[in-house]
């Protein structure tokens, strides 16, 4: 039985090729966006998965206790150092605790012997404990001992290799210098791990053992923090746990603040009681402290490949009923020869498993071409048949099939069984037509989501322009901004290099904004306006536009004192014909100072374009020296400023042997903001195409079946004397009413959808019309196109040869 | 063996009820050979798709020997389809995916017969059917003709205890119609009980009776003198 029946199956997709690889085709298009999809969440959830000795490590987390706008309850990761000890001596069920002190600054310089410096991210300094809690293979040295003495270092294998081009590292030595100026620490390797193939949340290249974290600060005002993790013998309650903790922790604060003679119930007048808990290290990466999880932020791609798989799922059954008549005459006769309902149904079932089957492997095909493009795109490194979770994805995959094959499957194989076997035999295929009605519907569907994405990529292009053209207020070309701070010797140096015109500093620079605000008085009215701090040429580095009045200049002897530049913001607040005008500004010990207006110049954006610039008033001030602004703007006359580049190199290298030079270009760091934006409007555009080629392909099997129906009116009507244009009209224009329907309802969805991504931006284009006017264009003509292109194949056709068979 | 008696059947559409069959009674004994005949629309295919449990009946009663057959839920109906009856129809309704050896193999899958019998039964059939050099081909590469021998062919190979034709020759000219006739009249005399419809009375000359139907009433009866005396 299910030999012959497999006959039939595969002589039927073998007669009717074009459907089969349209159907199957189809289905694969939208398995392959889901299976992405569970590869990213795979991803995602294999996390601080590489041992399973993990499963009893915590991470302490002690209650945010500054003010945040919403107003929200934050736990962060970084913890007073004291809360080690008092865990260590309260809490017997840890039984080993480290302490790693936070990352900061953008790496540390490695400097091996008189080689050049290398930088190198993630090398974190921890106390002895940090092999005890985190079960590192040691390739190199043992996990007991090799951080035991300060001063010592444990590798990653991979960086071992980077930097020795080998494991063989015990005893080598190098010297770590932490930022710029630091004279460098010392560090003995005493050991080297295996690196592991699952992300981890605590990253890192190497970890340092200076001894900085063996002790907490003497002073019982001042606190070190950083990240706590500790590892118990076996899975811990943790409400009972972290009833402890906040306890014990709550007790060493009353303690800590009768040290410091600070009322307890007075600081915590709010109510906002501190707080300690324990999280397991498999949720750290779940629960970042303040950002949005990444379940948050992918749920809309989650929305949208489940309604990619819905859809090709539709175009699946929408086909495969629209085919069943072909299939009719089989169930007639098997019924009359007696064969079951349920056979029947199983059968078909079982032929929308084989083709599901082989839409799983075309996808699977598919998936494994389109990774190294997607995790480009995405900044991801997924893997498939690398991947440590295989045997999750192809468990997950089975039930993934399972599900396409009833819901697929599921309703053809009903319609098909449910034939009634005398009138497919008399040749009345009524029955075929039952589902005209809820085809249409998904046809109907298919269109609206179709037409949605590319209006949606059209207001999205739109802004896209709109951004990448806008006039920041600032040239961003022929600019550099070199990771260190003022420093005047350096400044002085390569101020005399040709073709590097200004250099200057400020406390504000892209994508980096700390605003700090300040409060003054003008004309009787208090304002808050955001401040900052500029080198003399900060202003000309950046290339900002005057709109009144002039920039600071060496020229003015009060520029240095109490001349001010404001933003075309803050001058709309303040009022008209300012400049010249003077505002007060009280000090610290309540007297006013003065400040007198001198330009004002165009907003400047220095962060992305869904932030609006604050209004800021410019002031020059003394950043060299202490102030580390790490980040110094050099603007050249050129836009070929490799050589002028190579000029300030040598200069950095001959002031600063054991750091390395950084710097980007304004341009990237610009680029670099709207990045993420970039990436969100591709991964549209991929959905759209994907969702849009699934609807023709539908459309266009549809219309061939269609058109196959009708052969024989089509022939009769010819017979008559149509001609060949009428025939193909006819034909369209039952579709044509679906499509236009589906674009009227697509219209106020598009609307809603595309007006709340366009709110998300300050600054932002106004909606658009003709985005709307040609997604309907497209989806018409694109329609008109597949249908006529079926319709004119059974329109020419010879109709004796169809009036034959009757 | 069939005995029938009331038997009414209604069809319902929208605007109109049909009764297409009026209060039939019916007998027919083993190894007769029936034709049905009356005007287009009489009820004749409705009277056969009755007896082939094909359609169920509003009221009436169905003995199959001693079984009565309308009171039958679906499987059973099935299952006493398969192992009793066999079909062959006017416009052959081969599944024309199947090739003839398996077109004729499938009542046989059906009725769980062994693979090793099933090839066994099937050539013997085809050889008696004389389609032996066409067997791999597929339905449409078949004549008209050709087409219905193998349509009866698998009406015959599970040995039907009930042959239903509904007009076999309809579609054939006469020299292929009659091949088709001699056959069912070979299949009567090894014993085979038939009922056919047919608007030839060339083809009704074949049977031993034939029964008039009209407005869903049997109208008149005949007994077929010559091939009764032939019979005998
Ligand atoms: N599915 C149906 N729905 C409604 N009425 C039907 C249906 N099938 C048959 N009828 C009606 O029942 C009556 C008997 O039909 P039936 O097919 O039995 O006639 P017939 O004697 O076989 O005619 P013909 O010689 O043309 O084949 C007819 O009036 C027909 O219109
Ligand atoms: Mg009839």
């Amino acid at each position: 039985m299910f030999k012959l029946n497999l006959k039939i199956a595969l002589r039927n997709l073998l007669k009717n090729k074009v459907y089969a690889i349209i159907n199957i085709g189809g289905l694969a298009l939208g398995l392959t966006a889901f299976v992405l999809m569970l590869l990213y969440i795979n991803h995602e959830e294999s996390y601080d998965t590489w041992s399973q000795d993990l499963k009893n490590v915590y991470q302490i987390r002690e209650r945010h206790s500054f003010f945040t706008p919403d107003n929200k309850e934050y736990w962060q990761d970084l913890s007073n150092s004291r809360v080690a000890g008092i865990i260590k001596s309260n809490v017997p069920q840890f039984k080993a605790i480290t302490k790693i002190d936070k990352e900061w600054g953008n790496g540390f310089s490695v400097k091996i012997n008189k080689n050049e410096p290398v930088l190198i991210k993630s090398i974190k300094d921890a106390d002895s404990a940090f092999f005890h809690v985190f079960p590192y293979k040691f390739i190199k040295g043992n996990s007991e001992i090799a951080l035991k003495e300060p001063n010592s270092v444990v590798l990653k294998q991979s960086l071992a290799t980077k930097l020795y081009h080998t494991t063989d590292v015990i005893g080598k030595a190098f010297r770590l210098v932490r930022w710029l100026g630091d004279k460098g620490i010392p560090l003995k390797i005493t050991g080297v791990v295996e690196d592991v193939n699952t992300p981890e949340s605590v990253v890192f290249n190497a970890i340092s053992h200076t001894g900085d974290q063996d002790h907490d600060p003497t002073d019982p005002g001042n606190s070190h923090y950083g990240e706590i993790y500790a590892k118990s013998e076996s899975l811990l309650d943790t409400t009972l746990l972290n009833k402890n903790l906040q306890k014990v922790y709550v007790d060493f604060k009353k303690k800590s603040f009768s040290e410091q003679k600070l009322n307890f119930k007075e600081v915590y007048a709010d109510g906002k009681m501190p707080g300690l808990k324990a999280i397991t290290l498999k949720s750290v990466h779940l629960n970042p402290p303040f950002a949005t999880n990444w379940i948050e932020k992918i749920k809309p791609v989650i929305g949208i490949s489940v309604f990619l798989l819905l859809v090709s799922i539709i175009n699946f059954v929408n086909l495969s009923t629209a085919q069943s008549v072909q299939r009719a005459k089989e169930v007639g006769v098997k019924k009359v020869l007696g064969s079951y309902k349920k056979q029947l149904l199983t059968q078909f079932l079982l032929e929308s498993a084989a083709q599901g089957v082989i839409a799983l492997f075309l996808s699977i095909i598919l998936v494994e071409m389109l990774i190294p493009a997607f995790n480009h795109q995405f900044d991801v490194k997924l893997s498939f048949w690398q991947s440590e979770q295989l045997l999750t994805i192809f468990s997950e995959l089975l039930l993934v099939f399972v599900l396409i094959t009833l819901l697929a499957g599921f309703y053809p194989a009903w319609v098909l069984s449910g034939y009634n076997p005398i009138s497919v035999l008399k040749g009345n295929y009524e029955n075929g037509l039952k589902g005209i009605a809820l085809r249409n519907v998904l046809v109907v569907f298919q269109f609206v989501i179709s037409v949605t994405f590319i209006i949606a990529i059209g207001v999205m292009e739109m802004q896209s322009r709109y951004m990448n053209n806008k006039d920041l207020g600032f040239e961003r070309d022929k600019v550099i901004n070199l990771k260190t701070g003022y420093e005047e010797n350096f400044v002085k140096r390569i101020k005399q290099i040709p073709g590097v015109k200004y250099v200057s500093t400020t406390t504000q620079v892209m994508g980096n904004a700390f605003n700090t605000s300040t409060k003054i008085t003008f004309k009787g009215n208090d304002i808050e306006l955001n401040r900052v701090s500029v080198t003399m040429d900060a202003l000309q580095t950046l290339g900002v536009k005057v709109l009144s009045g002039r920039l600071f200049s060496k020229e003015y002897k009060q520029d240095t004192v109490n001349s001010v530049v404001l933003n075309e913001a803050a001058a709309n607040l303040l009022g008209k014909n300012l400049v010249g005008q003077s505002y007060g500004f009280k000090s610290y010990d309540n007297k006013i100072i003065s400040f007198q207006i001198v330009g004002i110049i165009k907003n400047y954006h220095n962060e992305g374009f869904d932030k609006t610039v604050l209004p800021t008033v410019y002031k020059v001030s003394n950043l060299g020296g202490s102030a580390n602004t790490n980040n110094l703007l050099i603007r050249f006359d050129t836009d070929n400023y490799n050589g002028i580049l190579k000029n300030i190199e040598t200069e950095w290298k001959s002031l600063y042997p054991d750091f390395p030079m950084q710097y980007e270009s304004l341009d990237d760091a610009f680029s670099q903001i709207l990045l993420e934006h970039k990436r969100f409007v591709n991964m549209i555009i991929l959905f759209s195409v994907i969702s849009v080629s699934l609807s023709l392909l539908g459309l266009f099997a549809l219309s061939t079946f269609v058109a196959k129906r009708r052969t024989k009116e089509i022939a009769v009507r010819k017979v008559l004397g149509a001609s060949n244009i009428q025939i193909v009209n006819m034909l369209n224009k039952s579709f044509l009413i679906l499509v236009m329907v589906a674009n009227l309802i697509s219209w106020p969805i598009a609307y809603i959808i595309v007006k709340k991504w366009l709110d998300g931006f300050a600054y932002r284009i106004e909606m658009p019309v003709l985005p709307f006017i040609v997604a309907t264009i497209i989806s018409v003509a694109v329609a008109v196109l597949t249908v006529s292109l079926q319709a004119r194949k059974a329109a020419v056709s010879d109709p004796v040869n169809a009036l034959k068979y009757e | 063996m069939i005995k029938i008696e009331n038997l009414e059947k209604v069809y319902k559409t929208e605007e109109v009820e049909t009764t297409a069959l009026n209060g039939i009674n019916l007998y027919v004994k083993e190894g007769e050979f029936v034709s049905i005949m009356g005007p287009s629309g009489c009820g004749k295919s409705t009277l056969l798709n009755v007896m082939g449990l094909l359609d169920k009946p509003e009221s009436g009663s169905y003995k199959f020997i001693d079984t009565e057959l309308l009171t039958l839920n679906d499987r059973e109906r099935s299952n006493f389809r398969k192992r009793n009856m066999g079909f062959v129809f006017q416009n052959f309704n081969l599944i024309d995916e199947l090739t003839v050896f398996e077109n004729i193999e499938l009542p046989l899958i059906y009725n769980k017969v062994p693979t090793g019998e099933r090839k066994k039964l099937v050539n013997e059939i085809i050889e008696r059917m004389n389609i032996v050099n066409r067997s791999g081909h597929f339905p449409q590469q078949l004549s008209g003709g050709q087409q219905q021998r193998v349509a009866v062919a698998r009406a015959l190979v599970t040995k039907p205890k009930l042959v239903l034709a509904d007009e076999p020759t309809g579609n054939l000219d006469s020299s292929h119609g009659n091949e088709v006739m001699e056959l069912l009249c070979e299949l009567n005399e090894t014993g085979t009980t038939i009922v056919m419809v047919t608007h030839s009375s060339h083809d009704a000359s074949f049977s031993n009776r034939i029964i008039n139907l009209k407005d869903g009433h049997v109208i008149s009866e005949k007994i077929n003198k010559s091939r009764n005396e032939e019979l005998i």
